[in-house]
């Protein structure tokens, strides 16, 4: 009972066996209609063999009269041919039996217009027969008819055929469905040990995939592609939190040593070690804070609060709050900007964005620095672009500005994230961010959808 | 002496605020729950009410202070958080809120805006002069001058002087003057606000033997004849 429920809850075999039941009852109706032809021709064929004999004896009659035609009955019932089915009975005016090789019997009025199917008495056996009655001048009756005996053996053989193949075709469906249903296990299983094994947190695990070009080999491609990009996600994650892990241990055992140490001061000597102490743990919350930033805008959540921004005046408004600034160390920010340009976004994380690309230009620009800043329309983006005359960074680096934590000068004060909250907050707004050699400097592009 | 109510569940936190807080002059008490936090807001006169987004019990604070609103009560309210996405802030403030501050945050922060509120809440007039020592701003005609003398002044920089003088004698923080002055809320780098403020004092303490503004070391700024005690 379990065994069978736990086949029927095989979709595969559920599938093979409806599929089979389908093919059984196609057959079933094929083999009634092929049935009903059949028997029906044969039925046909008789019952014209009736007529046309019993025109013919009714001719013999008017030709010869009544004893010649006696004697041709007589003839015909000897001479060996059909001597098992056919069927003769000549009744004289009073209704007794001249000649024939059934009991006389009443026959319903239809018959002298049709041949009707009845039951008789032939040579003293009981038996179905197909008759006709044909009411001769003198007031006798002539009855020509056909035994049904072969017909119905006939039947009683195709409908046992018919029979027989239709327990074949349901052993056959139910066979076939059980064997369907090892094929797809066996190929499924495949895709099974694969999901098992990754659930255990073997990632590296994959589909074998068999040489047969069919919709298996595709899905468990599919499947291995879709596991490959799941892996590279996973490490980049891992490789993620391994960065920030070290980046928060290090300075944490800093302040952690530098307070060993403060503890072995004499009391009047603790103040500055906790003030450095303090300064530390400052720091290291900007530091979350950063990160922090960073995981919410990939987050998505801020996609919500998305609105046309001026981004003409945003530059411009960004581009003077870092006059000051570039002026303090001698350095020039020119700005081109296109009037009017706009793009639906978050304008407190692209001012936020702009303002890290500035800071960057400046700091590693120099004293001296020449920054180039432009926002223009290209095709369907709106560009804004940074560009300095500083070092610039090497043509291996390029990848890798822009990931957390990876700074090109570590002499210069930062953490690496600027660049990294940058990429974030560009592709939540679905744009660009590309990094290229000004030669000499960095030429930072953002591509923003226009609004 | 102001009076202040922390509505915070967490009572370490609580202790936190309540401690610094009490150390700058303020007399404080705390709210566990937001029922208590409710009854307490209405029933006793608070010059400011600190108040945590999620409290237990799954009460949102925000649904305290559109209560407290409902019923007339133009309290300060600062609404802490550890929600800090653009839109929560500005539901926050659209809820009554006075000002938005997210979680972690430096307490120099949580006292500026503090002291800011309470000071706003002070019934005065609109004042279109304000003075401070020898140092005079006409807001309606944008001008400025100091021992007599007119200061040139940029239009950004005269809405930071105004700013600090509306807040004279208290801390304002860099990103305090960042969202006023600019109405930028990002991180900046702490350097441009510095800036800013090093252009300003060149135009109003230069020449003078009395400096007016004065850095608050890891806060901000004090506009202010002598430097204030919170920033000591």
């Amino acid at each position: 009972m379990n065994g069978l429920r736990r086949l029927w809850s095989s979709v595969a075999f559920r599938l093979a066996l409806n599929y089979g039941a389908l093919v059984v009852v196609t057959m079933a109706v094929i083999l009634s209609l092929f049935y009903w032809q059949t028997v029906g021709v044969l039925q046909h064929r008789i019952d014209q063999h009736i007529s046309v004999t019993g025109q013919r004896l009714v001719f013999t009659w008017q030709r010869e009269g009544a004893d010649s035609l006696v004697q041709d009955i007589r003839d015909t019932l000897r001479d060996g041919m059909n001597t098992d089915t056919e069927i003769y009975l000549l009744l004289d005016a009073a209704g007794a039996k001249r000649v024939g090789n059934i009991l006389p019997l009443v026959l319903p009025r239809a018959a002298t217009r049709e041949v009707v199917e009845m039951r008789t008495v032939r040579d003293g056996r009981v038996t179905d027969a197909r008759l006709r009655a044909y009411d001769l001048p003198d007031g006798g009756r002539l009855l020509v008819g056909s035994d049904l005996q072969h017909q119905r053996e006939i039947e009683g053989l195709i409908g046992s055929a018919i029979g027989w193949g239709a327990v074949v075709a349901l052993l056959m469906t139910v066979g076939g469905a059980l064997v369907f249903r090892q094929e797809l296990e066996m190929r499924i299983a495949g895709i099974r040990r694969t999901i098992v094994g990754i659930e255990a947190g073997d990632l590296s695990r994959r589909i074998p995939i068999s040489s047969q070009e069919d919709e298996f080999a595709r899905l468990n491609r599919e499947i291995n592609g879709m596991l490959d990009r799941l892996e590279q996600l996973m490490d980049g994650v891992r490789h993620v939190s391994n960065t920030i892990a070290h980046n928060l241990r290090t300075p944490l055992t800093r302040i952690l040593l530098g307070l060993r140490a403060t503890q072995h001061m004499p009391n009047a000597d603790q103040g500055e070690g906790l003030r450095q102490a303090a300064r530390d743990i400052e720091e290291l919350s900007v530091i979350f804070d950063k990160l922090l930033g960073i995981a919410e805008v990939e987050s998505g959540a801020r996609r919500q609060v998305f609105e046309p921004v001026a981004l003409a005046a945003l530059v411009a408004g960004m581009v003077e709050f870092y006059e000051p600034v570039a002026e303090e160390q001698g350095a020039i920010i020119a700005s081109v900007i296109e009037p009017g340009l706009a793009a639906a976004g978050d304008r407190d994380l692209l001012a936020g964005a702009l303002a890290n690309l500035l800071d960057n230009a400046l700091k590693y620009g120099g004293s001296g620095a020449r920054v180039a800043v432009s926002a223009f329309t290209r095709g369907p983006w709106a560009c804004l672009v940074v560009e300095d005359d500083g070092p610039g960074v090497d043509a291996a680096d390029l990848e890798r500005i822009g990931t957390r934590f990876f700074r090109v000068d570590r002499d210069l004060p930062g953490f690496g994230l600027g660049l990294a909250s940058v990429s974030a907050v560009v592709r939540l707004h679905g744009g660009t961010l590309r990094f290229a050699d000004a030669a000499p400097g960095l030429e930072v592009t953002i591509a923003l959808p226009r609004a | 002496m102001h009076r202040c109510l922390i509505v915070e569940d967490d009572a370490r936190n609580a202790l936190y605020i309540a401690n610094g807080l009490k150390e700058l002059g303020y007399h404080c008490s705390v709210a566990p729950d937001g029922v208590e936090g409710l009854s307490r807001a209405m029933s006793e006169p608070w010059d400011i009410v600190v108040l945590d987004r999620m409290l237990p019990h799954d009460v949102d604070g925000l649904s305290i202070v559109t209560t407290l609103r409902s019923l007339g009560k133009n309290t300060p309210v600062l609404v802490l958080s550890a929600l800090s996405a653009l839109d929560e802030r500005v539901r926050g403030l659209k809820a009554g809120g006075d000002d938005y501050l997210t979680k972690p945050f430096a307490f120099s922060e949580l006292a500026a805006r503090i002291a800011a509120l309470v000071r706003r809440a002070q019934p005065g007039e609109v004042r279109q002069e304000m003075a401070l020592a020898d140092l005079r701003l006409n807001l309606l005609a944008r001008s400025a001058e100091r021992g007599g003398v007119p200061l040139q002044l940029q239009p950004r920089e005269f809405r930071l002087l105004a700013y600090l003088m509306a807040h004279a004698g208290q801390v304002v923080t860099r990103t305090m003057l960042l969202e006023a002055v600019w109405d930028y809320r990002f991180d900046p780098n702490t350097n441009v606000i510095d800036v800013h403020i090093s252009r300003l004092r060149n135009k109003v303490d230069r020449g003078h033997a009395q400096p007016l503004i004065h850095t608050v070391r890891g806060v901000g700024y004090a506009l202010a004849v002598d430097l204030p005690d919170a920033a000591r």
